[in-house]
């Protein structure tokens, strides 16, 4: 699916990684490890066109990324460090503006499982802005239901989260994997699941 | 089919956020009124002088009220990560300018349109004047939207210093608002003088795209 030859990034003649080969097939769970700062981050960037590699190629599908970019975003969804949902909004409606967004067939009584088995159901209606880190953590997982994609792109997606969370988490990824989808992700805590690669920054 | 869907939903998610902030469209409106009743204190309760400033009051507080609101154009999608997650759904950064734009003057700018008629009898401008003011606010904001969609593009590449964005617009819109002011007292160059401010908005609409969306791209890839 995903192929990346020899891809390398510098800044201001500092180097930010280097050579970096990665093939992501279905099935596949791909972790990258480091210490903070080791460009694990802007890796992640570069997997997602938004961040042009200083040398390499990265492939979809056979094709070069940039060729076929619009398949590629039809088939990724990207969990970044960051907050994404608006915090003057209500889970609720944070999830009606995610699921238009991304053009989502998921149906409600799926939503509302998935937010009965990450204890948010009672949340529904609160504003974000209320919301402790963790709870906002899997709000922002909740993307990966409602988008149903086959790559998920994830930096750090285990912060914050107790551990039955990260079980659970750890739970979809394997049945995710199950269903041929693949993950790539950053995280310093090892979840529970097998994972396929490990590489170090 | 599906890109025009995408554009209603953009829409929609426009349309929850300057909701939520309602109460910032309030505080520029209210900007808007006080500063007028402070012209009023400050040149003094004769007709005839307010009559003649009214126009370029009205003007000049629009440019400022609508700068109030730069910040916000881009800064918080940005600092949340959401315009990299609205690319990564399909949308170019050059259509998020462009859909960001026209939301600024819908929420932001129309917004003002009602307030005027209100602000022209504060002013003592004559009635027939009321219909040229609002001509030209419509193409103007259009064209202080666009602007501003520059400006405040540029300002995340420059984060230090946020009152840069606001200088830019306000430079820039000298131009728009000498034709704007000139449309109202015009007769005879009505005419020329509303196709010079439309050829300015084409000018800004076509620019802000292509200009915004290089400012976004430079912006999120130095935000490692």
């Amino acid at each position: 699916m995903l192929l990346t030859q020899n891809i390398s990034l510098f800044r201001s003649n500092k180097k930010i990684f280097e050579n970096i080969n990665l093939s992501i097939n279905s099935s596949k769970i791909i972790m990258l490890k480091g210490r903070n700062g080791s460009g694990k981050t802007s890796f992640l960037k570069t997997l997602l066109n938004i961040i042009e590699p200083t040398s390499g190629t990265i492939y979809w599908k056979g094709k070069l990324l940039k060729n076929n970019l619009s398949d590629y975003f039809k088939n990724v969804t990207y969990i970044s460090d960051k907050t994404s949902s608006v915090r003057e909004l209500t889970l609720y409606e944070n999830i009606k503006v995610w699921r238009k967004i991304s053009l989502s067939n998921i149906k409600d009584d799926q939503i509302e499982k998935t937010l009965k088995m990450l204890n948010l159901y009672n949340l529904s209606n609160s504003k974000v802005n209320t919301l402790s880190l963790g709870e906002l953590k899997k709000l922002e997982l909740l993307r990966l239901i409602i988008d149903n994609k086959k790559l998920w792109i994830l930096d750090e997606p285990l912060t914050n989260l107790d551990t039955d969370t990260i079980n659970i988490i750890g739970k979809t990824f394997e049945d995710h994997c199950n269903n041929k989808g693949s993950i790539i992700l950053t995280s310093h805590q090892k979840p529970e699941i097998r994972v396929s690669e490990e590489i170090n920054f | 089919m599906s890109l025009l869907k995408k554009i209603i939903n953009f829409y929609y998610r426009e349309y929850k956020l300057y909701l939520s902030g309602f109460h910032d469209i309030l505080t520029n409106i209210s900007f808007f009124f006080i500063s007028i009743f402070i012209f009023i204190f400050s040149v003094g309760p004769s007709n005839e002088q307010l009559s003649l400033l009214g126009i370029g009051i009205i003007w000049t507080l629009l440019l400022l009220s609508s700068t109030l609101s730069l910040r916000k154009f881009y800064q918080d999608d940005f600092e949340s990560g959401n315009i990299v997650l609205l690319y990564i759904n399909g949308f170019s950064l050059e259509l998020i300018s462009l859909l960001k734009t026209f939301s600024h003057f819908f929420f932001v700018q129309l917004p003002f349109l009602l307030s005027i008629p209100l602000a022209s009898i504060l002013l003592n401008i004559p009635f027939e004047k009321i219909y040229t003011l609002i001509l030209s606010f419509l193409i103007g904001s259009a064209i202080l939207s666009s602007l501003g969609s520059i400006s405040s593009s540029m300002n995340l590449l420059n984060r230090k210093n946020y009152l840069l964005g606001s200088v830019i617009v306000i430079l820039l819109s000298i131009p728009v608002i000498i034709f704007s002011v000139g449309i109202i007292d015009q007769n005879e160059n009505f005419n020329s003088l509303v196709s010079i401010l439309v050829g300015i908005l084409m000018i800004t609409f076509a620019i802000n795209p292509w200009a915004s969306g290089a400012c976004l791209k430079i912006a999120i890839e130095n935000n490692q």
